[in-house]
C-alpha cells in the first residue's frame, strides 16, 4: 500500500425519503475474482472514528432527513461494526434504519442487530460478456422476527422462527416461514404473480403477493396445519399443504 | 458474581417500578445485598414506592458531576439494611446522562452488591438505551393486553440486538376470571408470541395500589398477600430456587364462574 493509507471511504447523499450513506472500503491488490473486502480489517472503533470525522466534515448538509440507509455493497460487516456505525450516526441525531448489502453474512448481522435489511443481488460488473441469469441466493434467517423488524431481499426468503406482529418480510421471490406468521409477508414484491408463501402456522396476519393483498382474520388460531398462499383469479388463496395440487412453476 | 438486571417493558404503566421495588425488597429479605438504580430521569417514582422520597439528598447526577461520592448518594432503607436506592434526578431530562455515564455508575456499584436492579423508563429512546447499556440480563414486564405484549416483543428484539440474551418475563396484572371467560389473553398465548422464559405471574390486586400510595412494598407485609407472595416467589426463582407457579386458575374455577361461562356459552 502506498502512502495514501487505506481508509474507509464514506459518502453521504440526501435522498427523498432518507439519507443514503455509502461505505467503500479499500480493496487490496487481489486479482480477479475479487475477494470481498472484509471490514474486519478495520476495527469497529476505526470505522466509528472515520465516520465521526466524515460526519463532522459534512455536518448539516443532510437537510431535514434523519433516517439513514447504509449501502455497503459486498463488504463484510459484523453486528458490532454496524452498531458502531449506528452509534456514530446517533451522535448527529441520525438514525440508521436500513442496511443495503449484497452479502448474506452482513444481511444476517444487520437483521440480528435489529436493522431493516435490503439484500440486493450482487452486481455483475467487469465481466461484460452475457451476464449470468443466476437468481439471487436465498436469504436464510434463523431467528424470530420481532415487532419493528423488516427484511427485504431480492430473492427467496427462508425464515426459521416466527414472524411476530409489527414485523414484515418483503421478498421478490418466494417466502418460506418455518414458524408462525403473525406479521406481514409480501412475496413477489416486484410483481411476480407466481410467487408463493409457505407458512408452517398461520395466525392473524397480512399476506401480499405481487400487488394483491389478503388479510387473515383473528379466527386463524384454529389453523394448525401448514398452508400455502398463492394467487388465483379470485385473489389470494390459502390451501393446506397436503391438498396443494398446483405444480410449481419450472 | 453479582447480577445486573434491567427491568423494562416498552409500554408505560405496566408495573416496571412496582416490580423493581418489590423484587428489590424481596431479594434483600432473602439476605442479598441489593441496590436499585432509578434510570427514569425526570419522572422518577421508585423512591415513592419505597417510601424514601423525603430521604433523598443527592442523586445520580450529583455523583456524575462529582458533587458527592456514590456512597453518599445511596439512600438506605431503614426496614431492610440490605436494600439501597440510587435515586435519579427529578429536575433533569433523560438527555442529562448518556450510556457511558450509566455504565460508569453501575461499575462503581458493582463490587459492593449482589444485585443491581435498574428501573428502566418507558419507551425505546435514549432513556431506554441508557438503562440497558450496563445490564447483563433483563426482566420484561408485560400485562395481558395486546399493546403491552406487542411493545414487549419490540423491546425483546432491541435487547437481543444489544446482546442482552438472558431475558425473563413477568406477566403482571393478570385477572384469572377474565382469562377464563376468554376476555383476556392467557399467559400461554403471551408465551407463544414472545418465546422467552416466564419467571412469574402477578395477579391484579387493589392492594398493589394501596402499597404504592403508602410507599411500602407488598413483600414487606407481615402476612403476605397473593401479589406479595408472587413477587417473593419471583425473587426466589431469580436465586435459582425451583418454586412452582401459583395456580390462579384453580382458585377461580368455582361454581359461580362455571355457571357464568355456561351462560356466556364459552
Amino acid at each position: 500500500m502506498s502512502d495514501d493509507s487505506p481508509n474507509p471511504n464514506w459518502q453521504l447523499v440526501p435522498q427523498e425519503d432518507c439519507i443514503r450513506l455509502t461505505l467503500t472500503l479499500p480493496v487490496g491488490t487481489t486479482p480477479l475474482p475479487p475477494t470481498p473486502p472484509i471490514a474486519g480489517g478495520f476495527s469497529h472503533q476505526q470505522l466509528e472514528q472515520s465516520l465521526n470525522t466524515y460526519l463532522c466534515m459534512v455536518a448539516g448538509r443532510w437537510g431535514s432527513q434523519n433516517r439513514v440507509r447504509l449501502a455497503v455493497q459486498n463488504q463484510l460487516l459484523d453486528s458490532r461494526q454496524l452498531q458502531a456505525i449506528a452509534a456514530s450516526l446517533g451522535q448527529q441525531n441520525l438514525e440508521l434504519q436500513w442496511v443495503e448489502t449484497t452479502r448474506r453474512q452482513t444481511a444476517v448481522a444487520a437483521a440480528s442487530a435489529g436493522l431493516s435489511v435490503d439484500q440486493t443481488p450482487p452486481e455483475v460488473t467487469l465481466i461484460s460478456s452475457s451476464p449470468p441469469l443466476l437468481p439471487p441466493t436465498p436469504l436464510l434467517l434463523r431467528q424470530t422476527l420481532r415487532s419493528g423488524g423488516e427484511i427485504r431481499h431480492s430473492g427467496d426468503v427462508v425464515i426459521i422462527g416466527d414472524v411476530n406482529p409489527g414485523s414484515s418480510i418483503v421478498a421478490d421471490g418466494d417466502i418460506l416461514i418455518w414458524g408462525c406468521l403473525r406479521g406481514t409477508a409480501h412475496a413477489g414484491a416486484k410483481g411476480n404473480q407466481e410467487a408463493v408463501i409457505m407458512i408452517l402456522r398461520l395466525a392473524a396476519c397480512q399476506i401480499r403477493i405481487a400487488d394483491v393483498v389478503a388479510r387473515v382474520g383473528a379466527d386463524a388460531s384454529d389453523r394448525r396445519e401448514p398452508e400455502i398462499a398463492y394467487i388465483t383469479s379470485e385473489g389470494i388463496r390459502l390451501t393446506p399443504t397436503r391438498q396443494f395440487q398446483r405444480p410449481f412453476s419450472t | 458474581m453479582n447480577r445486573i438486571i434491567v427491568v423494562t417493558s416498552g409500554k408505560g404503566g405496566v408495573g416496571k417500578t412496582t416490580t423493581t421495588a418489590n423484587l428489590g425488597a424481596a431479594l434483600a429479605r432473602l439476605g442479598k445485598k441489593v441496590v436499585l438504580v432509578d434510570a427514569d430521569f425526570g419522572l422518577r417514582n421508585l423512591d415513592l414506592l419505597l417510601g424514601l422520597e423525603q430521604r433523598i439528598v443527592y442523586t445520580a447526577i450529583d455523583v456524575l458531576t462529582e458533587e458527592c461520592t456514590i456512597e453518599k448518594a445511596l439512600v438506605k432503607d431503614k426496614r431492610l439494611p440490605n436494600l439501597v436506592l440510587l435515586p435519579a434526578a427529578q429536575n433533569r431530562s433523560k438527555d442529562a446522562i448518556d450510556a457511558d455515564q450509566m455504565k460508569s455508575l453501575v461499575d462503581q456499584l458493582s463490587p459492593k452488591f449482589d444485585y443491581i436492579i435498574i428501573d428502566c423508563p418507558a419507551g425505546i429512546e435514549g432513556g431506554f438505551r441508557n438503562a440497558v447499556a450496563p445490564a447483563q440480563e433483563a426482566i420484561i414486564v408485560t400485562t395481558p393486553e395486546m399493546s403491552a405484549v406487542r411493545d414487549a416483543d419490540r423491546v425483546i428484539g432491541l435487547l437481543e440486538a444489544e446482546d442482552v440474551s438472558k431475558i425473563h418475563l413477568i406477566v403482571n396484572r393478570l385477572r384469572p376470571e377474565m382469562v377464563q371467560l376468554n376476555q383476556m389473553i392467557s399467559v400461554e398465548d403471551i408465551l407463544d408470541l414472545l418465546a422467552v422464559p416466564l419467571i412469574g405471574i402477578v395477579p391484579d390486586d387493589q392492594k398493589i395500589i394501596i402499597s404504592t400510595n403508602k410507599g411500602e412494598p407488598l413483600v414487606l407485609e407481615e402476612k403476605l398477600s397473593v401479589p406479595g407472595l408472587a413477587f417473593q416467589n419471583i425473587a426466589r426463582r431469580l436465586e435459582g430456587q425451583d418454586i412452582p407457579f401459583l395456580d390462579f386458575m384453580a382458585a377461580h374455577n368455582g361454581l359461580l364462574n362455571r355457571i357464568r361461562r355456561r351462560l356466556l356459552g364459552s
